[in-house]
């Protein structure tokens, strides 16, 4: 039944990079021969619209989840939240050879954000395409993950009701078919909120003047108008004092959704160095060149800055370990 | 013309030509004719940032740019960042070789590993004095930002 199974999801990069490419076809090669997994490929995650047959397809997956995708765990994680496609996070192993375990107690700190809503009790694992060019380390991982769900789902087993007789009712499976699947979608640029770092303050809200935030039926912050959000403009995510949002196709990796508090194969920002100054200026001249590009006034720092804000600290708190790494390894 | 100087990072020496004159975001700028100046890296924000693999630009020649203007981006063996005007103008030229091969930029990074040419008025930039000072002056700062701790004051 198809809840026993492991459904592999590999999101194909934007354009068409032949390295890239090819390592999707690896993977799905290799993994469409192991037994226990449901193999698809859907176009670039960050582009399906509601209406591509990708997104249907995501949407009718029911158990555990593996997502492949050429970004950030994180920002992919919150990117399927966002579309509906709920479940715990899990955790993978590949990014971070050497520090696969976080030293301290094995969980990350106690998150302070809202967290998500109606979260469906199966879990999601999603692996980062860019951490390794060789695919054999990902179908190891995809392995690991299977067997870890089997674990959880014979653990779980014990204690529900759950009963099943005979042969397996049959499942009413959607059928995609897959040149709609793939069907290559408009590229698309918006924010995606990261709900356990999010403490619904609306800084975002307030700062962002095209309309892109909003709030549910819940009062819980959300992005409402996605396509009024300005290509390249990452200026919400700077105001943003819990660094929960995120734009996964922007260069710098503690905006496009870096892991928190995992620090190894991630770099020290010395943008603040190199000119970047305050973050909150930064923010409001890159939406004053938006405005302008749309026929508006600028308007500085005079909307929507948060005042407490004024003497904090720009650089990302994401960042903190790994400048402590950074710094030990410069010797200075 | 003012001699070299050279600013102590730890133990590393970071040398500092006397006759350039520098911005306040570890540029040095060599001054050409006809209003043009030449910049790059100190080897200062070298040495912060190690073996550079990666180097992009997100204007184009013939831009005018303000100061302090998000211009590019770089991505080294230690550290990314992002990168700013230092001074409003118009960009002439990138170093096509570094687009190559951004590693001209820890092999010489005052001559060949230059970063763009801009038309410019230099009047706001420092001396070599003035920008081994403020090394000096921000040193305590920035290892305390490397270190993550800024937030306790500031």
């Amino acid at each position: 039944m198809s809840r026993q199974r492991l459904t592999v999801v590999l999101s194909q990069a934007q354009g068409k990079n032949p390295g890239r490419r090819a390592l999707e076809e690896s993977i799905a090669a290799a993994l469409i021969m192991e037994p226990g997994l449901d193999v698809s490929i859907v176009p670039y995650l960050y582009d399906l619209d509601a209406e591509h047959t990708g997104r249907l397809f995501l949407e009718s997956v029911q158990g555990d989840m593996v997502v492949l995708a050429w970004m950030f765990p994180r920002a992919a994680f919150w990117l399927l939240d966002r579309d509906g496609i709920k479940g715990h996070y899990g955790d993978n192993q590949i990014a971070p050879p050497t520090e696969a375990d976080e030293d301290e107690d094995g969980e990350p700190e106690p998150p302070k954000g809202i967290g998500a809503v109606n979260v469906a009790k199966r879990w999601i694992y999603c692996l980062d395409l860019r951490d390794h060019g060789n695919y054999d380390i990902y179908i190891q991982e995809v392995r690991r993950i299977a067997a870890e769900c089997r674990e959880r789902r014979a653990a779980g087993n014990g204690q529900t009701t759950m009963v099943e007789l005979g042969l397996p009712a049959p499942q009413p499976q959607p059928s995609f078919a897959s040149d709609q699947l793939l069907k290559q979608p408009e590229r698309r640029w918006y924010p995606v909120i990261d709900y356990s770092r999010c403490t619904n303050c609306m800084e975002c809200l307030d700062f962002c003047l095209f309309g892109v935030y909003g709030v549910d039926n819940l009062d819980r912050l959300i992005v409402e108008n996605q396509d009024s959000c300005k290509r390249g403009c990452p200026a919400c995510s700077r105001v943003c004092p819990e660094q929960a949002i995120m734009f996964p196709d922007y260069k710098t990796p503690a905006i496009a959704g870096a892991p928190v508090g995992n620090i190894s194969g991630l770099k020290i920002d010395l943008s603040k160095l190199f000119g970047g100054g305050d973050a909150m200026a930064m923010a409001a001249q890159e939406r004053d060149r938006e405005l302008v590009a749309d026929g508006r006034q600028a308007v500085g720092m005079s909307v929507g800055i948060p005042k407490r804000q004024a003497d904090k600290t720009q650089e990302p708190k994401d960042d903190l370990d790994k400048l402590m790494d950074a710094l030990d390894e410069l010797e200075i | 013309m003012p001699d070299d100087q050279t600013f102590l990072m730890g133990k590393f020496p970071a040398v500092l030509p006397g006759g350039l004159l520098y911005a306040r975001n570890h540029m040095w700028c060599r001054e050409c004719e006809n209003g043009r100046a030449r910049f790059g890296f100190t080897s200062y924000a070298v040495r912060l940032m190690q073996d550079v693999y990666f180097l992009d630009w997100q204007v184009s020649p013939g831009d005018r740019v303000e100061l302090l203007q998000q211009i590019g981006h770089i991505e080294t063996s230690k550290a990314v960042s992002d990168l700013f005007a230092p001074l409003a103008g118009t960009l002439i030229a990138f170093n096509p070789e570094l687009l190559k091969d951004p590693s001209g930029i820890n092999v010489d990074g005052y001559g060949e590993g230059w970063l763009f040419d801009m038309e410019c008025d230099g009047a706001s930039l420092w001396t070599v004095d003035e920008y081994e000072q403020f090394l000096s002056d921000n040193w305590e700062k920035t290892q305390r930002l490397i270190k993550g701790k800024i937030n306790t004051e500031d």
